[in-house]
């Protein structure tokens, strides 16, 4: 016998998603879902964005990593609430381990949610949260071709953070292919050319930001 | 690593249908996704072996229907199926395109079962 499911295999998770969405919403709370390579600069941006926006919104951090909690120790000296997610082994956060992060947070009094995602280029882009936006951070060192060898990620976000831009004249990355090729998998994909060190680039970054959490209030009254 | 969550994803998926179509032993799982959406058949299959273990989908076969990689060329104004993902369009060679198809996510398509 044959049975017609058509489903997609992520449906229990697009579901929890779209619960923590409807309690994110309710809670006004704009949620982005950083995701990268190891070492591209996740953590670092967390904190600059929380130098840059902690007067103006409050924010909290989820923090994501296969073990430990040096992220979540770094995050927690700005003063912000912090969960640390073990994953454990797996590569990506799900919508349910949000979902099991949130009680240590009184929503109520959140804008801004940052969820560091796990080092990785590839699962993190199938598993939803419940975010409004899927950034991601793509550093010069890694090189110009991973939108090509990579295109998922490259298509689920939103915002494309070049980061490390101070290192340009030292790596060779064909900026010209990266945004090429970006732009190729998603043309509505926002581009930001940044160094978190020498914080070049930054403020455009925080002013797309507090765009989207201002408009973001006015649908949400 | 992601493919043990997408199999027990799946595994869930078949046993909430087995309840409801009172079904007792899975013959065939038939899967469909994009050739780009970094699933690996023989990860898959490892997983599913794996996990299955058990359950009424154990010694079932999958079968995967795999989505080819599509580009949308602005200049020429057709759609091209390619091997492998690039901005570059295979014919007039410019760089004004778009990827339409080869990311789609895991599905479940169909269930052959006893």
């Amino acid at each position: 016998m044959k049975v017609s499911v058509v489903k997609n295999v992520l449906d229990a998770n697009d579901r929890i998603a779209m619960e923590n969405r409807a309690l994110f919403d309710k809670n006004k709370i704009y949620v982005i879902n950083l995701m990268s390579s190891p070492g591209a600069g996740k953590t670092t941006l967390v904190e600059r964005t929380i130098e840059a926006l902690k007067d103006k919104y409050a924010i909290a951090v989820i923090e994501g990593d296969i073990q430990d909690t040096c992220d979540a120790d770094r995050v927690a000296k700005l003063g912000i609430p912090v969960v640390q997610i073990n994953t454990g082994g797996a590569c990506h956060i799900d919508g349910n381990m949000v979902r099991e992060a949130l009680p240590a947070f009184n929503l109520e009094k959140l804008d801004l949610l940052l969820v560091e995602n796990v080092g990785n280029l590839v699962c993190p882009a199938e598993f939803k949260i419940g975010e409004n936006t899927k950034a991601m951070i793509l550093s010069t060192p890694e090189g110009a071709d991973k939108p090509a060898k990579y295109p998922r990620m490259f298509q689920e976000s939103t915002v494309m953070i070049i980061n490390k831009a101070d290192l340009l004249p030292y790596v060779d990355f064909d900026m010209e292919r990266a945004r090429r090729d970006a732009r190729a998998t998603n043309r509505g994909i926002n581009i930001f050319e940044v160094s978190c060190k020498t914080s070049s680039g930054l403020s455009d970054w925080f002013r797309w930001l507090e765009d989207q959490i201002e408009s973001f209030k006015k649908l949400n009254p | 690593m992601h493919e043990l969550s997408l199999i027990q994803s799946l595994l869930d998926i078949i046993e909430d249908y087995a309840q409801k179509r009172h079904f007792k032993k899975v013959n065939t799982v038939k899967l469909s996704f994009g050739k780009l959406s970094s699933i690996e058949p023989k990860c898959l299959e490892f997983a599913f072996e794996a996990q299955s273990k058990e359950t009424k989908a154990q010694g079932a076969t999958l079968e995967f229907d795999i989505l080819p990689i599509v580009i949308y060329c602005i200049s020429c104004e057709k759609e091209m199926k390619v091997d492998a993902y690039t901005a570059t369009c295979p014919q007039c060679k410019g760089e004004d395109v778009i990827m339409v198809g080869g990311a789609q996510e895991l599905k479940i398509i169909e269930l052959d079962v006893d």
